[in-house]
């Protein structure tokens, strides 16, 4: 029954040029080195067998042209009636659509849709010159971008009219009082917040380095006591939001303060993407409150800064390190050692004498663990190093990598004369400061990476 | 792929060492079916099983209580006898906790009400016991845990057997380099004599290949029962065989056949041990520390024992109480032991101290 009326739909439903492009969403070369290449497009693969007629005539059609209901509701037209959205368990079906149009809209700012749009009339043209084929091999590389960058604008309208025609449908169940063929659609729209909602993340994961375990560092600014007890309570943030996310939390350093809190101190979070979120991170927070420190009861501000380098373990992309290279200094009670001594203070120190980078540990149980440890430590941070001069190297990378110095105050917390968390860079800010420093960081986290896709966005 | 060796070599020595903490190597059964052995050796903490548990509300009062036993100490220990301070006790705390609470999870959750149970491998009442002892005896933190971390391995230790300590990893270190260049030497008998925990006769036997087999002995049955038990955590049984006995004594099947010799003998000079750190003086065994008036008296028994049970090519190592005794001792062979004893060598160990003599039998 609701087969039917959803044939019947969809003979009004698209103007014929769309169909006239649908017809070859399985035939287009994939590219799987092209400049815009989130995961998830990468998973449909494109038959690579086009021959050079067949390119010419399908680039000569109009690209894509936007997609509406037979009421003329669009995506974006969606976008801007800014309709509520609501948890996912009592959303109405405008709730759901808003949902899933947010998603779409930044998975198309993941893209830098007009970029793409631009280079693929670009590439249209090119693929239509008479004389493309006289060089086979440049024609061989324009046309698999086209066709890559086709099928990514083609997956994006697909969820742009998958929407579209959702709604459409539970308009018309509900014109008609069908209220089986209603719950189904609804239930195929709730279906289609989620995955949209996966592929949201997975757009805004897309960097290089996103999907791996990473490194959480935290120092004390200047300010003794309450500053230290200060980074205590961040690397505790962290703790708890990635233990709330799932991530194996391993403390890889703690350097304790004389009276309270840490000086310094490194945590290793294992997981998928936990770079991706966590590099989020990177910078100075602050904190106002009225210390517990203080028997005047002041009000004090510190500092606590952030670092979160990726964990690229035996990735090919890891930095050769010369053993010759290395100073591997052992701390060691002084005096006679061997048997006179029985001390578990087994940290151990690595310089790399090249770079005068370093790494210690001293949380293992044994100097060989520390050893290990610390050298892990140290290829990452080596790595970062490699990371952030290939950034500068390549004006195109992302901010975020040449931040790691510590420089920007990102967080402001204030506890006392009244409590909120504000983001300085994205204006995020959450009343509820204890939740927040118990964990509850995603909301920080998805502002400002889809807020750095709008910053990528307009330097294009 | 543009991996290096030692980018390889770290992250597989990371992996194992990882892997390996917590998991028993070989059922508890197979502890019943060994040799005779009269002593029975006592089961590190966390490798007991969690039949304890409370509330979770009364182990952080004891965590909190222990927490702040250690912070008082402050550097006192340090400055009477070079023992630990608070930093060290309290990071010695943190790993108490890892080994006796099954899901440690707890430490970082400032979620629950405090009644929740956590299950645990000791009673809360041993918990405050053992932290006693640990602060107010000085009782080592390795007969507290009932364990040592040495190089990749996790050894089981108690009272009446010395803690393996971090320097002589190196005598394991030297050893595999050698035999990975040493086709001969690495299919050899090698032994390790006073075994104590049996460290260095299980690294040496993690790195002999086929044939290759290491004789530990030690003259205390303690010593000896623990080191068992070591073997067989680690399935070593057919690897490393365990002799009770003084020095050469249990060896003297072995007379010009050894393919190597090590040894870490006690060496520290008789007048020097009451000045040790109480973790060390007052609880670690003195058989195993104490090398007589001059602390040689174990190492120059030990010159003659390389000369006698050497095979030609065979080589030896002994761990020393630092440049003193190793000079010495390399100037007792050269003048004694020159006809058989060759290419001799004094190695530091990471503090820089001169620690090692090695060489070969001609």
């Amino acid at each position: 029954m609701s087969h039917f009326l959803r044939k019947s739909l969809s003979s009004f439903l698209y103007r014929p040029t769309l169909f006239c492009c649908r017809h070859f969403s399985h035939s287009h070369p994939h590219n799987t080195t092209s400049l815009f290449s989130p995961t998830w497009l990468s998973r449909n693969s494109y038959t690579n067998g086009l021959s050079p007629t067949r390119a010419r005539f399908w680039a000569s059609q109009p690209a894509v042209t936007e997609p509406s209901t037979s009421d003329g509701l669009t995506v974006e037209g969606i976008i801007s009636n800014n309709w509520t959205i609501l948890d996912e368990n009592d959303g109405d079906w405008k709730s759901h659509a808003a949902a899933i149009a947010q998603s779409i809209t930044l998975i198309k700012r993941r893209l830098q849709w007009k970029k793409l749009k631009v280079r693929l009339n670009m590439l249209s043209v090119q693929l239509n010159k008479e004389d493309l084929w006289d060089d086979p091999v440049r024609a061989g590389k324009i046309n698999r971008e086209h066709g890559s960058l086709l099928g990514k604008m083609k997956e994006v309208n697909g969820l742009e009219r998958e929407l579209l025609e959702h709604i459409e449908m539970i308009k018309l169940a509900r014109e008609e009082n069908h209220e089986e063929l209603e719950l189904e659609s609804m239930k195929a729209l709730l279906n289609m917040r989620r995955n949209a909602k996966e592929k949201e993340i997975e757009a805004l994961l897309s960097e290089e380095h996103d999907s791996c375990s990473c490194y959480i560092e935290v120092q004390a600014g200047a300010g003794g006591t309450e500053s230290m007890d200060w980074a205590s309570m961040i690397m505790q943030m962290y703790k708890s939001w990635a233990q709330q996310r799932g991530y194996k939390v391993t403390v890889m350093e703690e350097m304790p303060g004389e009276v309270a809190g840490i000086k310094r101190a490194t945590i290793k979070v294992d997981g998928e993407f936990a770079f991706g979120y966590a590099k989020s991170e990177i910078g100075v927070h602050r904190l106002v409150r009225i210390s517990p420190f203080d028997s005047n009861k002041r009000r004090h501000t510190s500092f606590a800064a952030v670092a979160v380098i990726p964990n690229l373990g035996d990735q090919s992309s890891s930095v050769q390190i010369n053993e010759s290279d290395l100073r591997i200094e052992r701390f060691r009670a002084s005096g006679a050692g061997g048997q006179h001594v029985n001390t578990t203070e087994s940290a151990v120190k690595i310089t790399h004498i090249p770079t005068g980078v370093t790494a210690t540990c001293q949380n293992e149980r044994s100097q060989h663990q520390n050893k290990a440890s610390a050298m892990a430590v140290l290829q990452s941070r080596l790595n970062q190093l490699e990371m952030a001069r290939q950034a500068q190297l390549n004006s195109q990378h992302t901010q975020s990598l040449t931040d790691i110095t510590w420089g920007s105050q990102i967080r402001s917390y204030v506890l006392h004369p009244y409590r909120m968390v504000k983001d300085l860079r994205t204006n995020y800010e959450v009343s509820d400061a204890d939740s927040v420093l118990e964990g509850d960081l995603d909301g920080f986290i998805m502002s400002y990476l889809s807020a750095s896709l709008d910053k990528n966005e307009d330097d294009a | 792929m543009k991996l290096t060796l030692t980018n390889h070599t770290f992250s597989t020595l990371l992996n194992s060492s990882f892997i390996n903490l917590r998991r028993p190597f070989c059922s508890a059964s197979l502890l019943s079916s060994s040799a005779p052995i009269s002593v029975k050796p006592q089961v590190p903490i966390f490798l007991r099983p969690p039949i304890y548990s409370a509330k979770l509300s009364d182990l952080k009062k004891w965590h909190n209580w222990a927490k702040s036993v250690a912070s008082s100490i402050g550097s006192s220990f340090v400055q009477s006898d070079n023992g630990p301070d608070s930093e060290i006790l309290c990071r010695e705390l943190k790993w108490f906790v890892e080994d006796v609470v099954e899901d440690k999870h707890w430490l970082f959750s400032e979620m629950g009400d405090g009644d929740e149970r956590v299950k645990m491998r000791a009673d809360l009442e041993e918990l405050y016991c053992l932290w006693k002892q640990r602060i107010e005896e000085r009782k080592p933190f390795q007969y507290v845990v009932g364990c040592e971390h040495w190089k990749d391995l996790v050894l089981s230790v108690e009272e009446g057997v010395l803690i393996p300590r971090p320097e002589t990893e190196l005598i394991v270190d030297l050893v595999s380099d050698l035999v990975s260049k040493n086709e001969d030497l690495r299919r050899g008998v090698w032994a390790d004599l006073g075994t104590g925990s049996g460290a260095l006769a299980i690294g040496i036997g993690r790195v002999l290949g086929n044939g290759g087999k290491v004789i530990a002995s030690d003259l205390s049955p303690v010593a000896v029962a623990v080191a068992a038990y070591n073997v067989q955590r680690y399935c070593l049984q057919n690897k490393v065989e365990l002799r009770e006995g003084s020095w050469l004594e249990p060896l003297k099947d072995m007379e010009g056949k050894l393919a190597g010799l090590v040894s870490n003998p006690p060496y520290i000079p008789s007048t020097d041990i009451a000045g040790l750190q109480a973790e060390v003086g007052k609880h670690e065994p003195r058989v195993a520390l104490d090398g007589g008036v001059d602390g040689m008296d174990a190492l120059l028994h030990l010159c003659d024992g390389a000369d006698l049970m050497l095979k030609p090519g065979g080589f030896f190592a002994f761990e020393t109480n630092g440049e003193k005794q190793c000079r010495e001792l390399v100037d007792y062979m050269k003048s004694n032991r020159s006809a058989s004893l060759c290419n001799l060598e004094i190695i530091a160990d990471f503090a820089g101290i001169q620690r090692f003599v090695i060489g070969f039998h001609r």
